[in-house]
This record gives structure tokens, sequence and C-alpha cells, in this order.
């Protein structure tokens, strides 16, 4: 059984809010009389309910009895909404603030990397910057010296070295900040949201050369990301953290699964009992629209994979009407992916239904609205119902490794593959 | 499986230490400090015109300042050491002080940006500091090397027959201690209560006036003379001008006293630093 090498245990971290300054100067000699003079508890601390609401609005909750274990050589990935204390965590973690209450324990010499280029000076040359952005990570000179060449080479930058930095573009300056710390040598590696900088082939070489890192060398790391398939791809583990809290934790697919359920934004049915309230004209009324996903696991998020069915009915008040209806479906960029018109039929007063489905894997990840256009004679439209329904579909990759935005409105997978003819004669 | 609370190689915990970082890890960092001063070197001369000879050029300017206001205008006694050399002794060695202190004091202010992403002791900092206005002290030190050495030959002035001159570096070290003691008390201040910048930049001009760096202790009437003793730049100001000019007042308990001090501010300079520095971090 593989070691503990981080132990976090009721770790909270207060953080006051409000000005420094003439106010902060009043509330630490409060503090400090409360505390030092008359041993009372901390009022900012404990926040009892004798405390003023005033004061008790200007305390912050970053973390709050946050607990868990990692095991020597485990990849955990840390997700949870903007807020929720993931940076926060990883600071705690890096020595960088103390925390409030609670402990952190570990083992072994620990890297933080929550920001690329920290240290680096615009006006020293790309040369000078490594070393110094190396011993700032914590690494000897012979470490650096060792590493330079490598470091060079990862970064691609050899003809630009001796240029001072601020005349890189902003893509050269990230390639030869992280070049640097993707050289660190710790035992614990705790990275903060790095991959969301660079270019997409950078990105992929960052995620390589982490996973090298995790799987042949058997680093512990921590890993902070916005970006699912990512932490899918490198993570056994995952941490939930919920407004500071630890909403999950464990197994990282089933974590980042129940995070995205939670975090969908989703309006996928809808229902009217009698026509008054209904949305709709003289002519027609909706009385329901739904959008029926077809998960391919039952538990699975809502994503690209998964075929939707559409179903909607709606009263139509006019006699004898060829009616047809357009499924429009937009991004919430406000742009039309397509347009797909359904068979005509000639109706009569009363409910008329209609059922649509869009294929798994040919819409691309994002957010979407669909509106549904009810129209006459396939020329004059009765009701357009805008914004019927909204989904998000989430990415998934599968065994694709790379994590850029995919272009393009959609993702069909259309027949594809690759030959070579000059084999195959043999 | 229960683990041991000794298996841990570190430990986070609310509490801040007084004493913080341990000297293993401080010389862990060393190639850091060595990195920030090169990098402070790089940094000042890089799109100037003179370069490193702005080093030079801004004592002498001073010194000539002081040479026509204090010594011809208003005429104060330098007790026959040549004006030059008085002036610029105490130019020499205020500057240390001086560059010394608001180099540090704003370690925390300028440094936000790299505390609140990364962790080394937080002490390197100033300490890079202190040890790279050293370094850049010995340059207007061997011009008044220099000089002394051009005075003692070429003109009539005695020069320094008796001189304790072990003393030079002792003095030189006390008065860093002391500038990047301040600074490190300042820099916490300063962390917190930015407007306290300014009140340490007033302080500052003030205590050049109350420290002999301008006229000798001697150009004191007696009764006050104490008065300038307590601050304990006085004496190793008088010491500095005793061993290189031959010329100042001071006796062994005086001295003892300003080394006292300077050891008493240090030890309270670095247990406030470490005890306030992660809390500031939250603040700053």
């Amino acid at each position: 059984m593989a070691a503990t090498v981080i132990q976090v245990k009721g770790l909270s971290k207060m953080y006051r809010l409000g000005t420094t300054g003439t106010g902060s100067l009043r509330q630490d000699l409060q503090r400090w009389w409360t505390v030092s003079v008359r041993k009372r508890e901390d009022p900012y601390f404990q926040v009892p309910s004798s405390v003023s609401p005033t004061a008790q609005q200007q305390v912050l909750w970053a973390l709050r009895d946050v607990n868990f274990e990692v095991k020597e050589g485990e990849v955990w990935g840390i997700i949870g909404n903007n807020g929720a204390g993931k940076s926060t965590l990883l600071k705690i973690i890096s020595h960088i603030v103390r925390p409030t209450s609670g402990v952190v324990r570990g083992k072994g010499k620990i890297s933080s990397l929550l920001e690329v280029g920290t240290g680096f000076h615009p006006e020293l040359s790309g040369r000078e910057n490594i070393f110094l952005s190396g011993y700032i990570l914590g690494m000897s000179k012979a470490e650096v010296r060792a590493k330079f060449d490598e470091i060079v080479t990862f970064s691609g930058l050899e003809g630009f070295l001796d240029t001072p930095v601020k005349r890189y573009s902003s893509g050269m300056y990230v390639r030869l900040a992280f070049a640097v710390a993707a050289h660190l040598e710790p035992d614990i590696l705790i990275l903060d949201e790095v991959l969301a900088v660079g270019d997409t082939e950078f990105q992929k070489k960052c995620l390589s050369k982490m996973r090298e890192v995790s799987q042949n060398e058997g680093r512990t790391i921590l890993f902070v990301s916005h970006s699912m398939p990512a932490v899918l791809k490198l993570c056994q583990c995952g941490l939930w953290l919920q407004n500071g809290t630890v909403r999950e934790s464990g197994e990282a697919h089933q974590v980042v699964n129940h995070y995205l359920l939670s975090t969908q934004l989703q309006r996928t049915e809808q229902s009217w009992a009698n026509p008054e309230k209904a949305p709709g004209n003289d002519y027609i009324r909706f009385k329901s629209v739904e959008l029926v996903p077809h998960l391919v696991l039952p538990d699975a998020p809502l994503d690209i994979r998964a075929a939707l069915t559409i179903r909607f009915r709606f009263w139509n008040f006019t006699e004898q009407t060829l009616i047809s209806t357009n499924l429009v479906l937009f991004s919430t960029a406000g742009e039309c992916i397509f347009d797909v018109p359904s068979t005509a039929l000639v109706c009569q007063k009363g409910l008329v239904g209609g059922e649509c489905t869009i294929p798994g894997n040919f819409l691309n990840d994002g957010s979407y609205y669909i509106s549904l256009y009810v129209v006459k004679d396939t020329d004059t439209s009765l009701f357009d119902y805008e914004e019927a329904l909204a989904f998000e579909l989430e990415d998934y990759r599968g065994d694709i490794s790379w994590y850029g935005k995919w272009w393009g409105a959609v993702r069909p997978q259309f027949p594809f593959q690759l030959t070579q003819p000059e084999l195959a004669s043999q | 499986m229960p683990i041991e609370e000794s298996n841990w190689d570190w430990e986070i915990v609310p509490q801040t230490s007084w004493w913080g970082t341990s000297l293993a890890e401080f010389w862990q960092y060393r190639h850091l400090v060595t990195g920030l001063i090169r990098k402070d070197f790089l940094l000042s001369y890089q799109q100037t015109v003179l370069g490193p000879l702005w080093v030079l050029l801004q004592p002498i300017m001073t010194m000539v300042t002081y040479v026509l206001v204090f010594g011809k205008v208003i005429g104060v006694s330098t007790q026959g050491t040549p004006p030059i050399l008085f002036y610029l002794a105490g130019i020499v060695l205020w500057n240390l002080f001086n560059d010394a202190f608001v180099g540090t004091s704003t370690t925390f202010r300028d440094n936000v940006h790299i505390f609140s992403k990364v962790y080394f002791p937080r002490l390197i900092m100033p300490f890079a500091q202190v040890s790279g206005q050293l370094l850049r002290f010995s340059i207007p030190f061997l011009l008044l090397i220099l000089l002394i050495g051009f005075y003692w030959v070429f003109t009539p002035w005695p020069g320094l027959s008796t001189a304790p001159l072990f003393l030079v570096p002792l003095v030189i070290v006390l008065v860093a201690a002391i500038s990047f003691a301040l600074g490190l008390i300042f820099s916490v201040i300063t962390g917190k209560y930015r407007d306290i910048t300014y009140v340490a930049g007033l302080g500052i001009r003030l205590l050049m006036f109350l420290t002999p760096v301008i006229y000798p202790v001697s150009y004191l009437p007696e009764k006050w003379r104490w008065l300038a003793q307590l601050n304990p730049l006085t004496t190793l100001f008088e010491v500095f001008r005793l061993a290189l000019l031959g010329k100042g007042m001071a006796t062994v308990p005086q001295f003892l006293y300003s080394f006292t001090c300077t050891l008493v501010l240090l030890i309270v300079a670095l247990l406030v630093f470490n005890k306030q520095g992660d809390k500031l971090i939250d603040v700053v």
C-alpha cells in the first residue's frame, strides 16, 4: 500500500473582507483587545451571534473543514466552480498562506506552480530568467545548469535566449516559463490552471509531459482545472469543492460526472395544463416540450456522445390547415447551427405532436437552445416559439489526448480512414 | 494504518512560529540570494547612459554640495580633517544605511505578486537586498580609500597613525544590520498600512540630521551630546571616521551600547518579520 504523502485535516480558511487602512487597524486593535487583554475568543474567528451583523458580513470562509488524504503517486484533480476554494486550498498546501484552523502534513519536497512565469522579470534575458525562476521555484544552481539545455529545447526558444523577455510574444513567454517549471523535480507537484494559457500545441506538450512525470516517475500531483477532459485523462482521483467544503472526493470519473451533472444549465422539460397560460397565440399554443437525452451510461453527464430526442405537443386552433414545424438549433452566441423542417401535415383542430432526434456524436460541445417555428402552408408563420429548450453538451475526447477547444459548429463523425497504399500492395 | 506524527516531513498549522525559517532551509535557497543580487545589478544599469558610474557620481556630487554648503557657507568645523574626506566618509556610510533601508522596507509591497504565488523563506528577499547594497557600497568605499591615500601622500594632512582600522568592517556590518532591522520592521508595517511609507521616508531624512553625517559630534554643545549619542548610529559614524580619518568621539562603553542596540534590534526585527510575514500575505 502506498504511503500517505499529504494529509489534510479539518482545514479552514477565513478571510476578513473590507479595506485595509483605518478600518482594519481599528479591527486589529479591537481584536487584540478582546483576545490578548480580555482573554475572550476572537470575535472574527468564531462569529458568535453577539457580533454585529456588519462584522459577520466581513468574514468569508474560503475553506471550511476540508479533509482528505493523498497517497504517493496519485494524481488528484481538484474541481469546482469559481470561488469554491480550490486556489486557496492549493495556496495553503503550498505553504503560501496559513490556514485559520486545521493542519496539513506532508512528506517530501513540494513544488507549486500557481501561475506561469512567477519571478520572471521582463527586462532580463531569457537565459537570466531561466536561472532566476528556477531558483525561485526551489532549484539549485547545479540543477538548473544540468537541465538548462533540456529546458531550452522544450521551450523551443533557442534563438531568443539573450533577448529580454519583454520583447517576447506572450506565447513565447508562457513557453519559457512552463519549460522551467516542467523540469522541476519535486516529490509533490501542485498545479493551478496552467493549461489555460498558451497555444494548443504547447498545451498538448505540457499535458504529455505531466502524464510522463506522473506515470513514469511516480510523482504525486495536485491539479486544479476547469477542463474536465484533462482531469479525466490525467487524474485517478477527484476532489470536488463547493463553497469551501468537500462535496465529493474519490474516483475521478465519478466525481467529474457528478460535478458536471450538477452544473449543467438545462431547460429540458416544459408543459402547460391549460392553454391560457401556455406560450402561443390565437392559432397555436404549446402544451409541452421536452428534451430526452439518450445517455451512454445512466449516470453519465450530457456530453457530445448522447443522442437527443425533442418531443413537443401543441394545440392547433385552426381548421383544416397544412402545418409543418421547423426545429432550429442555436448556439448561445446566437449563431444558427441548423434548421430542420418537419413533414407537412393537414391538421384538424386539436393536439398536434412532433418528435425529432439529433444523433449523438454530431454536435460540438457547448451551450445551445432550440426554437420551434410552426408554419402554415409551408410559407406563413403561425407561431415562433423562441428558446423553447436550452441545454449544454459537455466535451468528451475519448482517446484523443488534445484538450484545446474543438473547432467548428458541429463535430460529426464521418467515416474517415487512413491507408498506406504502398504497404497494402506488397 | 495509524501514521506516527514523526513520519511527516513538514506540517502547516495556523500558528506562525517566531523563528520561522530554519537555517538549513535558508541555505537551500542560497542560489536565490545570488540570483536576486545579480538581477538587481543587471536591472539597475540597463538602458542607462553612464551605467555603474552612477554608484560613484551620486556620492561625489552630494559631497561637493555638502563641502560648499556646510563647509564653506555655514562653516561647520571638521577639526582639521580635509572637508572632502570628512563629508565623503559620512555620505558613503549614510548612503549604505539609507539604500539598504529603502530596499528592505518595501519587501512586502514590492513582492506581493511573487509571495502570493510561490513559497520560499520570505527573509531571502530583504537579505538579498542588503547583501546587494553592501556589494554596491564597496565601490564608493574604494573611492574613499583612494582619496585618503591621495591626501596622505600629497598633502601635509597627518592621516591615520593610531587608527583602530580593524573596526571599519565591523562598523559597516553594524550599520547595515541596523538598516536591515529597521527595514524588516517597516516592511511589515508598510505592507499592512501603506501610508506609513511616507512616514518612513520622512523619518529617515530626519534621522540623517540626528546622526553625525554632515557634522562631527564634537560640533554639538556639550550638554546635548548625550541626546545624539542615544542614537546607536552616532557612535558608529564617529568610530568610522575615527578609524579612517583619525578624528572622532567615541568611547568603548558607547561602542558597546551601539553594538547591543544593533543586536537587540536585529533579533526583534527577525521575530516580528517571521511572525507577521505569513499573516501579511492575506492582507497585502
